[in-house]
């Protein structure tokens, strides 16, 4: 079936309110927010935040998350090192929880990202359906890779026993909080019609290749 | 049959969406994404955005878990242990974490109450759209379950070290978030854009 999209029928819909609109209008009379047809540079953004929250994965996953100080010494753990803690002391549960939202869900949500760009950099149209299910994946886990951090807080916040044990911050918090703040701003501007837009592109230059062939 | 002509926020194609809708939600026809939803009547929605809101108010001062290390005690509430992260020197941390995980869930709250006790006694106020925009923005952004999982997972961290008993703030936490979910839920926002709505 041949679908009418928003470029062919020249409307644009405001993401606010959804509300329909002319080409014309700039600002939705509805909702007061900016209309566009598509996010403005969703591209050139999604990649530029893709990349820096790539680069502040590396602190966040070589520095300790957090450092416990107690009578025994010093002991200060990356993220990985609490996994490996949970799966050889028989939480193996806890362990999969801690892997998943804080190593697995930042590399999938990146690398899901770079695979779509590169879908749209490629017109590749035939894969439009299924990269949209991934972004509706990495949209929906984008939040839990922030467990890690309230984990974190929560137990700096109740281990406080003076000499005894404390619990302080580690610097790979503030880089991994980062890496997944810029990953969700990344997703939200990433527009997912653009991966949809690729056909039309394709159509379009069908027909202008066949006139082409007419004429001559 | 009055029709809605809309566009589908994820591919792009060009909707019609039947306007006298008596099935509960209207999906994209070609990538099946959720263009429609059925609200709930604003009453019902004023309700248990006041609920959530009355459950939040303990939350700032009774704590979530006590700590127990040898005959030493120590118990923190949802914002302490935020404000230890801030103590600490982690200021951009804390104040992320503080408002995603507590103060949008409550901001969002307060700006649907603006919006639709005005609409319920039967005016439109001024500034609806601006409250909505908000509304709409941090609606990505409040993450109070991953806190709410974030407290079970430092339950199972924390056992080792002492003994530990559970505090009646988590168990607020947890209804508050149940309230605030089903308000999101019930709240539809086509439905503050209809003509009709101031009666509704």
């Amino acid at each position: 079936m041949q679908w009418i999209t928003d470029i062919e029928a020249g409307k644009q819909l405001c993401l606010h309110c959804r509300k329909l609109h002319p080409l014309s209008v700039h600002r939705c009379d509805r909702c007061g927010s900016e209309v566009h047809q598509r996010i403005p540079h969703s591209i050139a953004i999604t990649w530029s935040l893709a990349i820096a929250a790539i680069i502040f994965l590396i602190p966040a996953n070589l520095l300790p998350m957090m450092v416990v100080k107690s009578i025994a010494g010093e002991d200060a753990g990356t993220i990985m090192d609490g996994v490996i803690y949970f799966l050889e002391h028989g939480e193996a549960g806890i362990g999969i929880v801690i892997f998943a939202a804080s190593i697995f869900v930042p590399f999938f949500k990146l690398t899901v990202l770079l695979y779509l760009l590169l879908n749209i950099h490629l017109n590749r149209s035939h894969r439009a359906k299924f990269g949209l299910k991934l972004y509706r994946i990495i949209h929906f886990i984008g939040k839990w890779s922030m467990l890690d951090i309230f984990v974190v807080a929560l137990m700096v916040g109740l281990v406080q026993f003076k000499n005894l044990a404390t619990i302080v911050t580690g610097p790979a918090a503030i880089a991994f909080m980062l890496a997944v703040v810029m990953t969700m701003f990344a997703t939200e501007h990433f527009d997912p019609r653009l991966l949809f837009d690729t056909e039309l592109k394709k159509r379009k230059h069908k027909n202008e290749s066949n006139e082409g062939n007419t004429h001559v | 049959m009055i029709v809605k002509e809309t566009a589908c926020k994820e591919c792009g194609v060009i909707v019609n969406i039947p306007k006298k809708i008596n099935f509960s939600q209207y999906r994209c026809p070609r990538c099946n994404a959720l263009l429609y939803r059925r609200g709930q009547p604003f009453s019902y929605i004023i309700t248990m955005a006041v609920t959530a809101l009355l459950l939040f108010v303990p939350l700032t001062f009774l704590p979530i878990l006590d700590l127990d290390i040898m005959g030493l005690q120590s118990s923190s509430t949802l914002f302490e242990a935020l404000w230890m992260v801030y103590k600490d020197g982690f200021y951009f941390i804390a104040f992320v974490a503080m408002m995603t995980g507590l103060l949008i869930p409550v901001i969002m709250l307060i700006l649907l109450l603006f919006i639709l006790v005005p609409l319920k006694h039967g005016y439109r106020p001024e500034k609806v759209s601006l409250y909505y925009r908000l509304y709409e923005k941090m609606s990505d952004w409040g993450m109070a379950e991953v806190y709410l999982i974030s407290i079970i997972v430092s339950m199972v961290k924390l056992h080792g070290m002492g003994t530990l008993h559970i505090g009646l703030g988590f168990y607020m936490f947890i209804f508050f978030f149940i309230t605030f979910y089903i308000t999101t839920v019930w709240f539809n926002p086509d439905d503050i854009w209809l003509d009709d709505a101031v009666d509704n």
